[in-house]
């Protein structure tokens, strides 16, 4: 557990040293809001509550990809990689420490993307704010889990920048789709229901078990 | 634990031996035998089954495509679990045994991706190709998923990280399978059928036709298997060989 929490204040201080993910990340979303307002100009209110939840997650996916790109790159400088795997204690403590920095990071990158996302599109996201911040925290589960776990994988495979999405967003889609539809419901005011939870909660924890499980096989000897 | 993928580094597999492949030649032979001996019964069961009152002659592609979906999972299932048994004893014939499962489970579900649209289009009229249901979008994604594991085998240096990678990566593809399953009670499915209830004696089958179904989905699944273990077995001689040269050059 140490390792974990070792890791993830390491990695939290480095990203507030350099800001480096965090500042990419957050204009590559504006930007995709952005081409998005130029894709749709003009919309009507009812076209932009169909789709406002929709263009927030693809943002919220694409932006994740950049950071989970990241994620284990600047391991590879001076062999970091290396003391990583010889690291005492099971190496899944490895992937929940920089999975958990990757959450947060990420969650941080989707607050500011919702704020210009509804100063944009005008849409009032305060409308069951709580219930679309559940459904955010509870799908970054998924996606910082198996986002962890491909970026460790793709980091050592060429192409890697390619690779990431190709592997990771096939895997997302279940979620994606029960988190577009859960936001759908909160946006227009709809209380959070359980169904609508329920293949978070689901497919959140099977990734996260699965992916703490298979970490201890991602690192070389 | 954290000492286990230590284990995941592949070692000569006992049955990679020169016996272990000429048992699955003799496998082989069998099931080839088998195949030919089953072909003339689906060809006759299909061409003689009742023609559907409503879809016509393009309902026979009902003995096609299901069994279709059944190797594609099959596939899957096998390159998930042969993957984790590589993981935990690190031999190269499981390994071999993964690839064949994606490789030949790709097949399948190309070929189910395939005769879908042609079904919908001939059931549903011009333009439905494509429908977004629940369980098709989901069968789409496994499909993309196993190409993005061959593209993983190929661009991940070096054959035991590769190997370790893309066993990682068949276990984590493979979850969507029950979900696949499941998907259709979570959501409601718009084209397919519900999913059974065991407890339900009717069939959604008309009088007639369960016999072609029976035999096309035993055909097809020797036909899974026949290219399972050639596949299989191609990869564990391609080992074999390539071993033999590094000893014959070390020599």
């Amino acid at each position: 557990m140490n390792v974990a929490w070792a890791l993830l204040w390491k990695d939290l201080a480095t990203e507030w040293r350099s800001r480096d993910r965090i500042v990419a990340m957050t204009v590559f979303s504006f930007l995709i809001i952005v081409v998005f307002q130029f894709a749709w100009p003009n919309m009507e209110p009812e076209q932009i509550a169909q789709l406002a939840p929709g263009i927030l997650w693809v943002t919220y996916v694409f932006a994740a990809v950049i950071g989970l790109g990241r994620t284990f790159s600047t391991e590879l400088e001076n062999d970091a990689m290396t003391a990583l795997a010889l690291a005492p204690g099971n190496r899944g403590w490895i992937f929940l420490g920089k999975a958990t920095a990757t959450w947060v990071l990420i969650t941080a990158v989707q607050a500011m993307a919702g704020l210009v996302f509804a100063l944009f599109f005008r849409v009032d996201l305060t409308i069951g704010l709580s219930g679309t911040a559940t459904i955010v925290a509870l799908a970054n589960v998924a996606i910082c889990s198996v986002g962890t776990l491909l970026s460790a994988m793709s980091v050592r495979s060429r192409f890697r920048e390619v690779l990431l999405p190709v592997l990771l967003i096939p895997t997302l889609i279940p979620v994606l789709a029960a988190a577009v539809t859960g936001t759908t419901a909160t946006v227009a005011g709809e209380a959070l229901a359980l169904t609508t939870l329920q293949p978070l909660i689901v497919i959140g924890g099977i990734y996260f078990i699965l992916c703490f499980l298979l970490f201890d096989f991602v690192l070389d000897e | 634990m954290t000492n286990s993928s230590s284990s995941a580094s592949p070692t000569p597999a006992t049955s990679s031996s020169p016996s272990g492949s000429d048992r699955l030649g003799l496998t082989l032979k069998l099931l080839g035998w088998a195949i030919l001996g089953l072909l003339p019964l689906y060809a006759w069961t299909v061409s003689t089954a009742p023609i559907d009152s409503v879809q016509g002659m393009m309902q026979k592609i009902l003995y096609v495509h299901p069994p279709l979906a059944y190797g594609a999972y099959l596939g899957f299932v096998a390159t998930a679990i042969a993957g984790g048994l590589f993981l935990w004893q690190g031999r190269e014939v499981h390994d071999q045994l993964a690839i064949a499962g994606a490789e030949v489970g790709t097949l399948f579900c190309t070929l189910m991706l395939i005769t879908g649209p042609i079904w919908a289009r001939g059931a549903w009229g011009p333009g439905n190709w494509w429908v977004w249901d629940a369980r098709l979008t989901l069968t789409l994604l496994l499909w993309f998923v196993y190409l993005a594991y061959m593209l993983l085998r190929s661009f991940t240096e070096g054959d035991e990280r590769a190997a370790r990678f893309s066993s990682i990566y068949g276990i984590l593809g493979v979850v969507l399978i029950p979900l696949n399953y499941w998907i259709i009670d979570l959501v409601g499915g718009a084209m397919h059928p519900d999913n059974l209830e065991f407890e339900e004696e009717s069939s959604s089958l008309g009088v007639g036709m369960g016999l072609p179904f029976f035999v096309g989905n035993l055909t097809l699944f020797f036909v899974f298997i026949y290219l399972l273990v050639l596949r299989w077995r191609v990869g564990m001689l391609r080992t074999e060989a390539e071993r033999a040269e590094f000893d014959s050059r070390r020599i």
